[in-house]
């Protein structure tokens, strides 16, 4: 018997609980509803992410220039970013590997977490070239909010259309020598948010 | 593997004799669980999740042949080729098979407890394969040749200077750096180029989702969603129990998954896959390995709920103060004491006597395992395999080796922490009597708790150790 077949009918045969003692409880949203920008850039400052302030007449490269303003690299995601070089450009990981801010826009962020949502749409396929770079910038819409992670698996589609569908909570980070805490592990340094409408 | 018992009392005796491992370790582990309590009382809803996440689990279960099914069907729908594997042995071979046939011989990985229950580093490198983990705990512990000491934090039992000293070894910097950020960049720079050149990436997987066909990774470093996105082959391996029936199952488990961990709200990355990225191949491998036989156990199958936080090993006095190599496997702590027994009864058969029964450990669970109770359980199990006197020496080891320590000892019971200069009566009471009189009180450590809490908190707890504590 295959291996397949030996398993499962192991698991039909032998296994204790039963369908009809455990019924599976029906889907329930908990928790805290607010879907406010304060308790997103809370949740997101608390995992080590920051918001970028975009002042009157600033444009969104502004934003990004002030930031990083000795960077040489700048790779775009986005229309509103001219960068150095778009994501499209990208050919080799060792080509990204050198790359030093990437900016992305984000389908939405969950206030909760101060998580925000990346797939194979917003990152053109490059999936492993975002988590090369150094930094992160990330565009995010006031108007893409959702409350929590019940909310978030509820309403969001994209868990459901998604091959790859990753939920980043401030930059990459370890705590696994003596427990300190360090930011910017493997993956970026730093996550930086600009809001926009 | 040897079968011979596992020298738990002794190797923890041998964790005690040094003092600044043993009190970081102590420290750190209940700081962990400080934080996963703050989490808990921000969150008023937290025992409804608790009772959420523990009955998905057990619904889920209760029906695993059918969602396993079913997910396999999704997964392949979406281009995944879905493989099956009996044993730890059955599952390296499918991963040297599909390496074999991309010609491949560099394997790069995130973290996953499986593939150390599998064996499976032992089993690729002698075949040519090079392994490379490229979490930075199970790197460093790949590096000095131990298991995994923690299901989270797998190198918690070593101070900095551990680690310089090896990266001195295998990474030429400094033996004598003092500062982590150093040694975490050490990595992070000793990684990139064989993350680059790596050619399969391998990862785990926290939750399997049968409604759609995916599984959810969560990790911090951001080297799972390298490992798997960077080489063309993705290879994931899922134990079969780690399934979930639907998407929205998810909001549940991933809101207390990193809480009860590490005390933080969510993991850096929690990456959802569900199929193969453009150009690239995913496989993933659903691995039985005892799982079935566990199901098919009236006391223990509820243990299959487990979803590997580590909080039951934070909270564990005997964990925290004896350090995860001295329990010899790949899972330690309480989740160890109750599952190991069921890959090698044997080797394993010490485990459930390092445990005070205080019952800490079942409180902390997210999906509401009876851990104290398994264990119990599983002691009398083994005296029945045993002969008594097996069993009478086990208990007296660890008594003897920790009430030889007149230092600070831990006692946690829903919350309410208390630093104790003495072991608590019930502690002793327990150790030397696992059955017998214990079987007569309904809720044993409780009542025995509490009494003995009312009792002395005036007296043996000072200002200090509370701030301590
Ligand atoms: S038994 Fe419970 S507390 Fe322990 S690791 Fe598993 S889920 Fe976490």
């Amino acid at each position: 018997m295959s291996a397949r077949n030996t398993i499962l009918d192991k698991l039909r045969r032998n296994r204790v609980p039963r369908e009809d003692d455990y019924e599976l409880p029906p889907v329930k949203i908990l928790g805290d509803l607010d879907k406010s920008i304060e308790r997103f850039e809370k949740s997101l400052q608390l995992m080590g992410g920051e918001v970028l302030p975009q002042r009157d007449g600033q444009t969104i490269e502004d934003v990004v220039r002030a930031r990083f303003p000795n960077t040489t690299s700048i790779c775009s995601a986005v229309p509103e970013v001219e960068g150095t070089l778009k994501i499209t450009d990208l050919k080799t990981h060792e080509q990204s590997n050198e790359v030093d801010v990437m900016v992305v826009r984000s389908p939405f962020g969950i206030a909760e977490m101060g998580s925000i949502f990346l797939s194979e749409v917003e990152l053109f396929d490059h999936l492993a070239d975002v988590h090369l770079a150094q930094h992160l910038v990330v565009l995010l819409s006031r108007e893409e909010l959702t409350a929590n992670m019940h909310t978030a698996y509820r309403e969001r589609s994209e868990f459901k259309t998604a091959f790859y569908g990753v939920l980043m909570s401030g930059p990459s980070a370890t705590a696994d020598i003596q427990g300190v805490l360090i930011r910017g592990a493997q993956g970026v340094r730093t996550l930086s948010l600009i809001w926009t409408s | 593997m040897s079968n011979k018992p596992v020298k738990h009392a002794q190797a923890a005796a041998e964790f005690l004799e040094d003092d600044p491992h043993r009190l970081f370790h102590d420290e750190r582990l209940w700081d962990m669980r400080q934080k996963r309590d703050q989490q808990m009382h921000g969150m008023p809803e937290w025992q409804e999740l608790r009772d959420r996440a523990s009955r998905i689990k057990e619904h889920t279960l209760a029906n695993l042949p059918t969602y396993l099914e079913q997910f396999e069907e999704n997964a392949r729908r979406n281009g995944i080729h879905v493989h099956w594997a009996r044993d730890g042995a059955e599952h390296n071979r499918i991963v040297a098979e599909i390496m074999g046939k991309h010609d491949a011989k560099s394997l790069i990985k995130s973290k996953s407890m499986i593939t150390d229950e599998c064996e499976m580093r032992e089993y690729l490198e002698p075949r040519g394969i090079t392994v490379t983990e490229t979490d930075l705990g199970e790197r460093i512990q790949q590096l000095d040749h131990q298991l995994p000491s923690h299901v989270v934090v797998p190198a918690v039992q070593k101070l900095t200077g551990d680690v310089a000293k090896i990266f001195a070894k295998y990474y030429g910097t400094d033996p004598n750096i003092k500062d982590p950020h150093e040694l975490a960049e050490a990595q992070r720079e000793a990684a990139r180029p064989v993350l680059l050149s790596g050619d399969t990436g391998m990862t785990g997987g926290n939750f399997i989702v049968a409604e759609t066909g995916g599984f959810v990774v969560c990790t911090n470093e951001g080297n799972a969603d390298l490992s798997s996105n960077l080489p063309n082959v993705h290879i994931a391996t899922l134990g079969i129990e780690r399934l979930v029936p639907r998407v929205e199952d998810l909001g549940v488990f991933v809101r207390l998954l990193s809480r009860s961990a590490l005390g933080s709200p969510i993991t850096q990355y929690t990456t959802h896959f569900r199929g193969p990225r453009k150009g690239g191949e995913m496989h993933v491998i659903l691995v039985d390995n005892g799982r079935s036989d566990r199901l098919a156990m009236p006391q223990f199958w509820s243990s299959l709920k487990c979803i590997r936080c580590g909080a039951c090993m934070n909270t564990c006095p005997v964990y925290r103060r004896s350090g995860g190599q001295s329990y010899g496997s790949v899972y330690s702590g309480p989740i160890g004491a109750i599952i190991d027994p069921t890959f090698n009864a044997k080797k394993f058969s010490t485990l459930p006597f390092a445990s005070t029964m205080n019952g800490s450990c079942s409180n902390v669970c997210p999906v509401e395992i009876n851990i104290h109770e398994q264990i119990y359980d599983w002691r009398r199990v083994l005296a029945e395999k045993h002969d008594i006197p097996f069993v009478k020496r086990e208990i007296m080891k660890m008594a003897g080796r920790l009430l030889a320590q007149p230092r600070l000892y831990r006692v946690s019971i829903e919350g309410t922490e208390v630093a104790l200069k003495t072991m608590p009566r019930f502690v002793l009471y327990n150790y030397l009597n696992p059955w017998g009189k214990h079987r007569e009180l309904p809720h044993p450590v409780k009542e025995t708790f509490n009494s003995w809490y009312r009792k002395n908190r005036l007296k043996t707890s000072t200002k200090k150790e509370h701030e301590s504590a």
